[in-house]
């Protein structure tokens, strides 16, 4: 983790580039699509035989934001071709970028929680969750806790939340495993606490696939 | 450890006067007519004596050692008082003087020199600009505002002078026993983290009751909150609950993290029980102050009348509580005692019978069954006035006797008494919270039933005031559980 981040504050980056930020959640235990960095067209196409399709393809960059706006995010590809054109697409834009995410398709059921972490002038690194998806500033239904944090404070967080029903067995899907969203939690926790050079995290949305939670996407802000 | 600063055996007023509107009259003549149990110095260079006491010219020239000093003179003079404090031997220091960084840049590097000069030579400094300190077990009445609450085990923290002032004062007409009060002022030197740390020490502090507008050091507040609320609970009321504009943030978590969420978050964590408004700060700290800690969320409710039962329970339902069905043994039992007509379940609705025995029994049915953690009582405090308008009435319409009237009343008024009497017994025997509501409280009723048991009655003015306080001891009592069997 350490090495991630020394290398991104050697290159004076502002943020993780979604490929390194998910490497770093991952390593602190929180469930992320399992995803490639493809430097070429080939490669793209391999890393999604691999993963077996459908796949998500998206420009990756420390600098990349909007991802979505700019036409950066190709979802669902289905065939070798797919693949082919949407890498083109995206490598067509001229917008300097690291390489080409090749991401796993993962089916979620419209629920989708956000996690994240912030430094707050008074008490310090702080974790957060709450609902995500497109309503998430609008509802702004959030719990907030100091890092570090337990486990028991983490079931407290999913607790709180006004949408709390949400996570458990709703409208045909099965409750969530909320043993995983608190181990993500804690591993958040501990990972803003120990790591100064770490401003702020994002992870948004997560969403559940089956009973269990994964990111599909991160990003690692750091500290200027 | 400033439980010295709180237990002093002597004190000395710089500033001491008999001149009306001065701090240093108010702060000497409320130790002095509040009979504090220890020595009295005044200083004052100006007149011989202040209230019958011979005045010191300087700290300096008191015979005696001195264990606290209460300044009251104007901010110039501070630096030189200090010395003379450090030059005796005085560490405990209450700085009642404002004119300090609340007035700007000169006052701040005034205080900057007065917190530099406590950390080399160890003072522990209240305030500046504080309203003042009070120990009511040693009798210690110290504040400029004048309100003397009775001895009790609730401890108060005040980041402001006037809101201290109205909980004392309120206490004190709700016959609420107070341990210690502190106003924390300008918090130069002691924090309230300090304070929450020797209230969590302090023998006599059973629950802890905080006014806080802002906390520098958020991290040190967490960890020692945390810790205190494992031992007795703490009930907090904040100032500034708004958003003020979270500053512009890259992330969608720095634009959701206003202030108060983040502080709602951290309070969530220590285990501290917010209060909504300064009436709810009192009467949640009366409840955890009163009462054994609810051991489950199941509630029997008892009630005179079938209104106030029903929404009760819906108040209890909203706030997490459960309202279980009535077992079948108390449906025998009470079929024996009721008309055939009533209800047959919970809330029990007593159907106006006016006698007191009855109440008793269905109160002591309820509590010492299983099936309840809680039991709330409604409308039969209270329920007098029914008997005492009619009986008013007659009298007025002259066919009462005024002697008969007054019996009736005073009868009425034992009745209720003996009826709190046995609740507070019942609360020892089962270990259960038993929560009176009053159907009419007049002037002179009681808000505390204290008969001197291991518990007392709190006689609420309405059912969602009763319920409020109920949701958030359960609360509190998971808060503990829940930790202490992963810390124990």
């Amino acid at each position: 983790m350490r090495e991630i981040l020394e290398q991104a504050i050697a290159k004076r980056q502002k943020a993780l580039s979604e490929f390194d930020s998910k490497q770093l959640m991952k390593m602190a235990g929180i469930p992320v699509s399992r995803n490639y960095l493809a430097k070429s067209k080939e490669e793209a196409i391999e890393y999604a035989q691999k993963l077996g399709f459908p796949v998500v393809l998206k420009g990756c960059s420390d600098t990349l934001t909007h991802k979505t706006e700019l036409g950066m995010v190709k979802l669902k590809l289905k065939t070798k071709k797919d693949v082919a054109n949407a890498y083109d697409e995206i490598a067509d834009k001229g917008i300097p970028l690291d390489g080409v995410l090749v991401q796993e398709w993962l089916d979620g059921d419209n629920r989708e929680f956000v996690l994240g972490s912030i430094r707050d002038p008074q008490f310090g690194p702080c974790v957060m969750f709450g609902l995500g998806g497109v309503f998430t500033e609008a509802l702004q239904d959030v719990s907030f806790r100091v890092a570090p944090i337990t486990s028991i404070d983490a079931y407290e967080m999913m607790d709180e939340l006004k949408t709390k029903k949400l996570l458990g067995a709703f409208r045909g899907s099965p409750a969530v495993d909320k043993e995983m969203l608190a181990g993500a939690l804690v591993g958040l926790s501990e990972l803003i606490n120990t790591y100064e050079e770490i401003a702020e995290i994002d992870i948004n949305p997560i969403i559940i696939n089956g009973n269990k939670p994964v990111a599909v996407d991160a990003l690692v802000i750091l500290k200027q | 450890m400033i439980e010295s600063l709180f237990n002093p055996g002597s004190v000395a007023v710089v500033g001491a006067s008999e001149v009306p509107l001065k701090w240093g009259t108010y702060i000497a003549g409320n130790i002095l007519d509040g009979k504090f149990n220890g020595r009295f110095y005044p200083v004052n260079p100006n007149v011989p004596e202040v209230f019958g006491y011979k005045t010191y010219p300087s700290l300096l020239d008191i015979p005696e050692p001195v264990d606290l000093v209460f300044i009251t003179t104007p901010s110039k003079t501070i630096m030189h008082i200090l010395q003379d404090c450090i030059e005796k031997g005085i560490t405990n220091i209450v700085m009642i003087t404002s004119g300090f960084s609340e007035t700007g840049k000169e006052g701040a590097m005034l205080e900057n020199d007065i917190v530099a000069l406590a950390q080399s030579r160890g003072l522990h400094i209240v305030g500046p600009n504080t309203m003042g300190i009070v120990n009511t077990h040693c009798s210690l009445y110290a504040t400029g505002t004048i309100t003397r609450p009775k001895p009790g085990g609730i401890s108060i923290i005040a980041q402001s002078g006037n809101l201290g002032f109205q909980i004392l004062e309120w206490a004190r007409s709700q016959n609420i026993g107070i341990s210690k009060f502190v106003g924390s002022g300008n918090e130069a030197v002691l924090k309230i983290e300090d304070y929450l740390e020797y209230y969590k020490s302090d023998s006599e502090t059973k629950v802890i009751l905080m006014y806080i507008e802002g906390i520098d050091d958020g991290k040190s507040f967490v960890e020692i909150a945390k810790n205190t609320s494992l031992k007795k609970p703490i009930i907090a009321l904040k100032a500034g609950r708004t958003e003020i504009g979270s500053k512009a943030a890259a992330s969608h978590t720095g634009a959701l993290a206003g202030s108060y969420s983040v502080f709602k978050g951290a309070v969530q964590q220590t285990g501290i029980v917010m209060a909504e408004s300064p009436k709810e700060l009192l009467s949640l700290s009366a409840a955890f102050d009163s009462f054994p800690l609810p051991k489950g969320n199941r509630i029997g409710i008892v009630t005179l009348g079938g209104g106030w039962g029903v929404i009760t329970a819906d108040e209890c339902v909203e706030r997490g509580l459960l309202i279980p069905e009535l077992p079948q043994s108390i449906i025998e039992e009470l079929d024996k005692r009721l008309p055939p007509f009533w209800s047959r379940g919970n809330p029990v609705d007593l159907v106006g019978q006016p006698d007191f025995q009855i109440f008793k029994d269905a109160v002591e049915l309820m509590v010492a069954n299983d099936a309840f953690d809680v039991v709330i009582v409604l409308g039969i405090i209270g329920a007098k006035v029914f008997a005492l308008r009619a009986a008013e009435s007659i009298l007025n319409l002259g066919k009462m006797e005024k002697s008969i009237y007054d019996d009736f009343m005073k009868s009425l008024r034992v009745l209720e008494k003996e009826f709190l009497d046995r609740l507070t017994e019942l609360m020892a025997i089962y270990n259960k919270p038993i929560v009176t509501v009053s159907f009419s409280k007049s002037f002179e009723d009681e808000t505390i039933h204290d008969c001197g048991g291991r518990f007392k009655c709190v006689i609420y003015d309405t059912p969602e005031e009763a319920v409020l306080c109920v949701a958030k001891m359960y609360n509190y009592y998971n808060y503990v559980t829940k930790r202490s069997m992963v810390y124990a």
